[in-house]
């Protein structure tokens, strides 16, 4: 390592609100979420990171882990084949106690021995439900410059009420704070506050030693969480500051925000505010160019490739390889790869998962408040 | 390990009937098809026919091919023993020689070839759009017990004497061969792809070398010194959709017939025989409302908010507000924009073509020619482009260029 003072290793908590969209993650994890008509939620985290020199990456996966296992490979598409580091894949541990992690303290506490191995000074820290083009060298130069202990990102923002009104106390947590120059001097958990309010992402800059021991201590201790039982009660002896983060944020706390967030990403100004950043690398599917057939229509979309479109096509957002058969009216939708409406089908507000098909004729709609989502491989 | 079959691309065309499109870049880089290059057919052929390993012949402007290909990765040409070579001429101990010939080329890279240890090697041409199987190829020669073979199209009778023609009784051997004749026995045209049992390819590359009257060319030379040896010579009959892209034209007309998979022949939505390529990364693209999109094949990164009808996008392409698009091949990260009128022609990568300019025209009695927009040229506001303009450099506003 040349410049090993300000290196930084990532780990990454793609289990990190699962619970928020349960049919979402019925067959995958809050990471392998489709988003953006070709990405998947932790291709923008990875990215981010690679783009920022971290380039050895560690996935601490919980449950329903085959999609991104599948998704991310050997992480070729993110340059995370590495002789050293690179990307590495941390299922729970099997042995006869074995438990899916509880909670980010569970979770480091199965990897100590790996990171009491590495050789990077800094620790970054991340969930994958929040949609950034995150600039982490940044963020790393702060944490170095101030001091701290521990910084956090955060952005200020309303809190979401999807978020306020899934996540009871039992179910998982979000964080908010006050600050005095920068330093976090309280820490809320699953606040209800109205009004703008500093509102933690979930990124975490700290230094590796410090990480092994307070992990090691609350471990010891049966604490699970990282937020709630490590810096909560620390606030006084560890300077933990946080780091405000002013750009594109999009995040998925239930099922309307979800929708809301692709939705968003029509409006060009969103669009370049996520993506004029560093290259969002995905999985590649060689997809031929997407094809619109003579009559088809297309006012107001995102478009993948692979699709071809012979119907009539607005306000909607189309994953690879989506197929719109003549006279089909797709309106308001979210179809993800490989989903099929059939000729003379008409459809509105719809989120529909991978290879679900429309048959021929059918009508079928949801409302703006409350988009219906269709599973994987139904057939309608 | 031997391998069974191993494949030489020739890639080393300047392609200088595509002038302005090919003043940078070889031929076979040239891009094709909305996400393609023109080498991603053969590239995909191969793998899609298990041919592992893939010796690529570069001579002219090789960086963009070179950078292009890079460890072969996007066509699964990455591998520990074979994968796919990119071969230039190079300085020898006694010398050094550009590649003189297409036969000269693989003459010089015999021990390429020896390092594989191969049965056979398939010749192929890097400016052909063509879906075709290989191993089918192969089987063929097996088959016949052949020493040679040579994909052949059947050509309509009247264009015959355009090609070099293969002569072949009823099984297929080959018994005349005729370059471009003004009297066409045959109407089987050589597509330019043969197969060789290497031990016979070896030895007509090393005689050849040392004839000094030799064009070291397979069509002038090395098939007519076959044929007078009375060697076991094949034509495998090929029907699928083949196209040699050679000139601006030709280029054209192959992307417009990619719009019409039902009726051209050429089908790229084949889950079965996928062309691979070295994707752009960039997000879907995004259409606005207001835009008007027909029959056309728009890919990653481009934003529409004009009206394209019959055309063929690029990555990244931007077609501005009252920007008219139509019979239009656009490549790669050029700029439409506003009230521009773009018909029936060629543009490059990353060109701007500037407010309310013209480039090209729809085909109007005699008139249809295809205009073409060099790379990186930028078209000025209110200029004009004629039909049968090739622009290698910057129009300045309101210029006329014809």
């Amino acid at each position: 390592m040349v410049n090993s003072n300000t290196s930084a290793l990532g780990i990454i908590f793609p289990n990190s609100y699962d619970t928020l969209v349960p049919d979402l993650v019925n067959v995958r994890l809050m990471a392998s979420i489709p988003f953006a008509s070709r990405y998947r939620l932790i291709d923008f985290i990875l990215s981010s990171m690679t783009h920022c020199g971290i380039d050895n990456i560690s996935v601490l996966v919980n449950n329903n882990y085959h999609s991104l296992m599948d998704h991310l490979d050997s992480g070729r598409e993110w340059d995370l084949v590495r002789k050293n580091g690179g990307l590495h894949i941390f299922p729970p541990f099997a042995e006869k106690s074995a438990k899916p992690y509880t909670g980010r303290v569970t979770a480091l506490a199965n990897i100590l021995d790996f990171l009491r191995d590495e050789k990077e000074k800094y620790v970054v820290m991340t969930d994958t439900n929040v949609v950034v083009n995150f600039d982490f060298s940044d963020m790393i130069r702060a944490h170095i410059e101030s001091g701290a202990d521990v910084t956090v990102a955060y952005n200020q923002q309303e809190l979401p009420e999807g978020l306020m009104k899934s996540l009871s106390n039992d179910q998982g947590y979000y964080y908010t704070f006050d600050m005095e120059d920068g330093r976090i001097t309280k820490i809320y958990v699953n606040a209800k506050d109205s009004g703008v309010q500093n509102f933690s992402m979930n990124f975490y800059v700290v230094e590796r030693e410090l990480l092994i021991d307070l992990v090691n201590t609350a471990f010891v201790r049966g604490q699970e969480f990282f937020e709630r039982d490590v810096l909560l009660p620390r606030l006084n002896k560890l300077n933990v500051r946080g780091y405000k983060y002013d750009g594109y944020v999009a995040r998925i706390c239930d099922m309307k925000s979800y929708f809301d967030e692709n939705m968003k990403l029509l409006d060009e100004y969103n669009l370049d505010a996520l993506f004029s950043g560093s290259q969002i690398y995905t999985k590649i599917r060689d997809d031929n160019p997407t094809r619109y057939i003579e009559g088809a229509k297309a006012r107001n979309v995102m478009v993948a490739d692979g699709c071809v479109i012979e119907g009539d096509v607005e306000d909607s957002v189309l994953f690879r390889g989506v197929k719109v058969a003549k006279g089909a009216k797709v309106k308001n939708c979210i179809l993800m790869q490989d989903s099929v409406v059939e000729a003379g089908a008409n459809i509105e507000y719809l989120i529909m998962d991978k290879n679900v098909t429309i048959t021929a004729g059918k009508e079928m709609k949801g409302t703006g408040s409350f988009p219906v989502y269709i599973d994987k491989f139904q057939v309608v | 390990m031997a391998k069974e079959m191993i494949a030489m691309l020739l890639a080393g065309g300047q392609g200088s009937r595509l002038y302005a499109l090919t003043e940078k870049l070889a031929k076979p880089a040239v891009p094709f098809g909305g996400k393609y290059r023109i080498i991603d057919f053969p590239l995909s052929n191969c793998v899609n026919s298990e041919i592992d390993t893939v010796g690529i012949l570069t001579q002219y402007q090789p960086l963009v091919l070179n950078e292009y290909i890079g460890n072969g990765q996007p066509w699964d040409l990455d591998r520990l023993y074979g994968g796919v070579h990119v071969l230039p001429p190079y300085q020898k101990a006694s010398g050094s020689d550009w590649y003189k010939g297409t036969a000269n080329a693989i003459y010089q890279n015999i021990s390429f070839i020896e390092r594989y240890d191969p049965q056979y090697v398939i010749i192929l041409s890097g400016d052909q759009i063509c879906k075709q199987n290989y191993s089918d190829f192969l089987k063929f020669h097996k088959e016949k017990n052949a020493e040679f073979s040579v994909a052949v199209m059947e050509v309509p009778w009247e264009e015959a004497s355009r090609f070099g023609l293969m002569v072949a009784d009823e099984d297929d051997r080959i018994t005349e061969f005729q370059e471009k004749p003004k009297d066409p026995k045959s109407n089987l045209a050589s597509m330019g792809i043969y197969i060789f049992n290497w031990d016979i390819l070896k030895k007509y590359l090393e005689e050849d070398e040392a004839d000094p009257e030799s064009d070291n060319d397979f069509g002038k030379n090395i098939i007519p010194n076959l044929l007078k040896d009375n060697r076991r010579m094949y034509a495998h009959h090929f029907s699928g959709y083949w196209k040699d892209v050679g000139t601006i034209s030709s280029l054209w007309e192959a992307n417009m017939e990619i719009l019409d998979p039902e009726h051209s022949g050429i089908n790229l939505f084949d889950e079965d025989w996928k062309i691979y390529s070295r994707n752009s990364g960039m997000t879907g693209h995004k259409i606005s409302d207001g835009a008007v999109v027909e029959n056309s094949m728009i890919t990653d990164g481009c934003r529409i908010k004009g009206t394209v009808k019959h055309s063929i996008l690029f990555a990244g392409v931007k077609v501005e507000k009252g920007a008219v698009l139509e019979d239009a091949v656009v490549m790669g990260g050029t700029v439409i924009k506003a009230g521009a009128v773009v018909k029936h022609c060629i543009v490059a990568e990353n060109v701007t073509i500037g407010e309310n300019a013209v480039v090209g025209a729809m085909p109007a009695g005699e008139e249809n020619g295809v205009a073409t927009v060099g790379a990186g040229v930028v078209i000025g506001n209110n200029a004009k482009v004629g039909p049968n303009a090739m622009v290698k450099n910057n129009v300045e506003g309101g210029e006329e260029v014809w």
